[in-house]
């Protein structure tokens, strides 16, 4: 039952302002998936573990472990791994701050060591909105995050995923309408130019001639 | 008809009952901080009540006016601060036969203090007295000559020797490994313990919650009795957060907070699995017991109240949002409403008290409806 209230509860709010966050003293217990809205509706997510000081996450090969299969897409009714999307990118760093919103840094009050490690995966999407999905079972909660590229000044939105939990519906970056009407008048124009310049080049050597 | 009727009337009955044992109200504003701050200071520990009724709150603030282990009245106002360390992140009030005492895990310094009520330490379990297999377990890397931002694996084991230039690691299969010192190489690992408890008999429990979730068993002078759980099979941890003698069985059983499977379980005080409490919980970090009753903390936003037969009878201070941050600022509290729940106990007459991993520090409390 409160199960299903919170599930109500995360749908109901559809993300809220990030509060401040700072999993630390025992490392960042979730990962962290910052989700990027790019133009023309590709979206790029990436998803970062902590292995420093992580119970849950204690090495480097844990951290590839949990970077495998962090979230899936739902399709319809089928849940689509990340892989399916496109090929993970795969970097070790210990950059927090461009993989993670600025209140989640780490604290000053905390000396515990931090190893992160990130998967991205960049993919167009078909769908007008995109939801994602913790399959039941998942040991790593997940803290997605969406930074919007076309609006950078928007403060970030969060969610926090437990497994089997289910995002709220996130539209995509459309191309507008009139951005195809655009490049196709351009595309015109600057085909028209060319004419004009080829024939004035030509009727230029033939004066010349 | 008649009997539909009184079925109805009995079911309502016993439900008004049930709801009449579990409910509880909100009390805002209960904690008083010391004089002069806002706040309690650094909250990542533990919340106990003695027999007198006091309440102890465990502080990890670099302040020395407020790290330590602060008590304060029943009322709620501060007392004093114990000067014991700061990181105690789990600790329980026991009174037993040579009468009442703080057992406390000593999260920073990797030990276990057995301490009179005044905070003087009457027994110390050092990290020397631990099983070299978990307290020495390490994994060493090793940075990527080609990418210095990478860290490659080079062995997981029990650390057997560690000289200037050289460190000896026994691996799982008995082999032992040499790894040179070389510039780069690093050893990672150890134990983090969290939480402790005493069983009826007086051996200490305690586990290694940050670590690899073993939970060590010592007498009650401190000897090493025995180890169990751990990441593997059959128990199969993964941040055994917290764990308590849950004395409402006879005989007593562990209750371990598997908080990165967000379930419950219960051992005999072997180690052997009787069974499951509960599943897909908001990540159970701490518990305590009153009569038949167990509420339990749960850090990504909720405090639960169980019975004995493993139901889940109330719900307390939900966040709308599972949460799990110590980051929340009393500017952002909502009265009634928990962030990340660490730490919680019952008082002696069935209220509860819980305090919260935030780096300002919250104590709520909720007293039993009567």
């Amino acid at each position: 039952m409160m199960r299903l209230a919170r599930s109500i509860l995360i749908l109901a709010a559809g993300g809220a302002v990030l509060a401040p966050l700072c999993a630390l003293g025992h490392g960042a217990e979730f990962l962290s998936a910052k989700l990027t809205l790019l133009p023309d509706a590709e979206v790029l997510l990436e998803v970062t573990a902590d292995y420093g000081s992580n119970p849950l996450i204690m090495d480097e090969a844990a951290a590839l472990d949990a970077l495998a299969d962090p979230v899936r897409l739902r399709e319809h009714d089928n849940l689509v791994p990340l892989s399916a999307l496109s090929p993970a990118k795969t970097s070790q760093h210990q950059n927090w701050a461009d993989y993670a919103p600025a209140a989640y840094l780490p604290s000053s009050t905390e000396g515990e060591a931090h190893a992160l490690m990130t998967s991205a995966w960049r993919w167009h999407s078909t769908e007008p909105e995109i939801v994602f999905e913790m399959p039941k079972g998942k040991l790593h909660d997940v803290l997605l995050w969406t930074h919007d590229a076309t609006h950078p000044e928007a403060p970030p939105k969060w969610m926090l995923l437990l497994a089997g939990d289910r995002s709220r519906p996130i539209p995509i970056q459309q191309t507008p309408w009139w951005r195809s009407w655009m490049a196709a008048a351009g595309a015109g124009g600057l085909i028209l130019l060319s004419a004009y310049f080829v024939s004035r080049n030509f009727t230029l050597r033939q004066r010349t001639l | 008809m008649s009997n539909r009727i009184l079925s109805l009337l009995s079911v309502m009955a016993l439900a008004s009952t049930a709801a009449a044992e579990v409910a509880y109200e909100f009390v805002p504003n209960f904690i008083t901080p010391p004089t002069g701050k806002e706040t309690i200071g650094d909250g990542h520990g533990e919340i106990a009540v003695d027999s007198a009724g006091n309440i102890y709150v465990s502080v990890q603030d670099k302040d020395p006016a407020l790290g330590g282990l602060q008590v304060y009245g029943k009322d709620g106002k501060f007392i004093k601060t114990l000067p014991l360390p700061p990181s105690l992140h789990g600790f329980v009030i026991r009174k037993l036969a040579d009468g009442e005492h703080i057992y406390a895990a000593v999260l920073g310094e990797q030990k276990v203090l057995k301490c009179k009520l005044d905070g003087s330490v009457v027994m110390e379990i050092p990290t020397s007295a631990f099983p070299a297999e978990q307290r020495d377990f390490v994994s060493v890397t090793k940075t990527d000559e080609t990418d210095p931002k990478k860290r490659i694996g080079i062995a997981s084991g029990v650390r057997i020797a560690d000289f200037k230039t050289e460190l000896t690691v026994k691996l799982a299969d008995g082999t032992e490994k040499k790894i040179a010192k070389e510039k780069g190489v690093s050893a990672a690992g150890g134990l983090k313990l969290t939480n402790c408890d005493v069983a009826p008999n007086g051996d200490i429990y305690v586990v290694d919650g940050y670590g690899r979730s073993f939970i060590f068993v010592f007498s009650a002078d401190g000897k090493f009795k025995s180890v169990f759980g751990g990441p593997d099979k059959p128990l199969a941890l993964a941040n055994a957060h917290k764990i308590f003698i849950d004395t409402r069985f006879e005989p007593a059983r562990v209750m371990i907070c598997d908080r990165g499977h967000k379930r419950m379980l219960h051992t005999d005080l072997a180690g052997n699995f009787i069974g499951e409490i509960a599943t897909e919980m908001r990540n159970p970090s701490s518990a305590s017991f009153h009569g038949d009753l167990m509420c339990v903390a749960e850090i990504a936003g909720n405090v639960s109240v169980w019975d004995k037969a493993n139901k889940r009878v109330a719900d307390l201070g939900t966040s709308p949002q599972p949460t799990n941050t110590p980051g929340i600022a009393p500017k952002d509290w909502q009265q009634g409403i928990v962030t990340s729940p660490h730490g919680i106990t019952f008082d002696n007459d069935g209220n509860i008290l819980e305090t919260e991993w935030n780096k300002w520090g919250r104590v709520l409390r909720w007293n039993v409806k009567k």
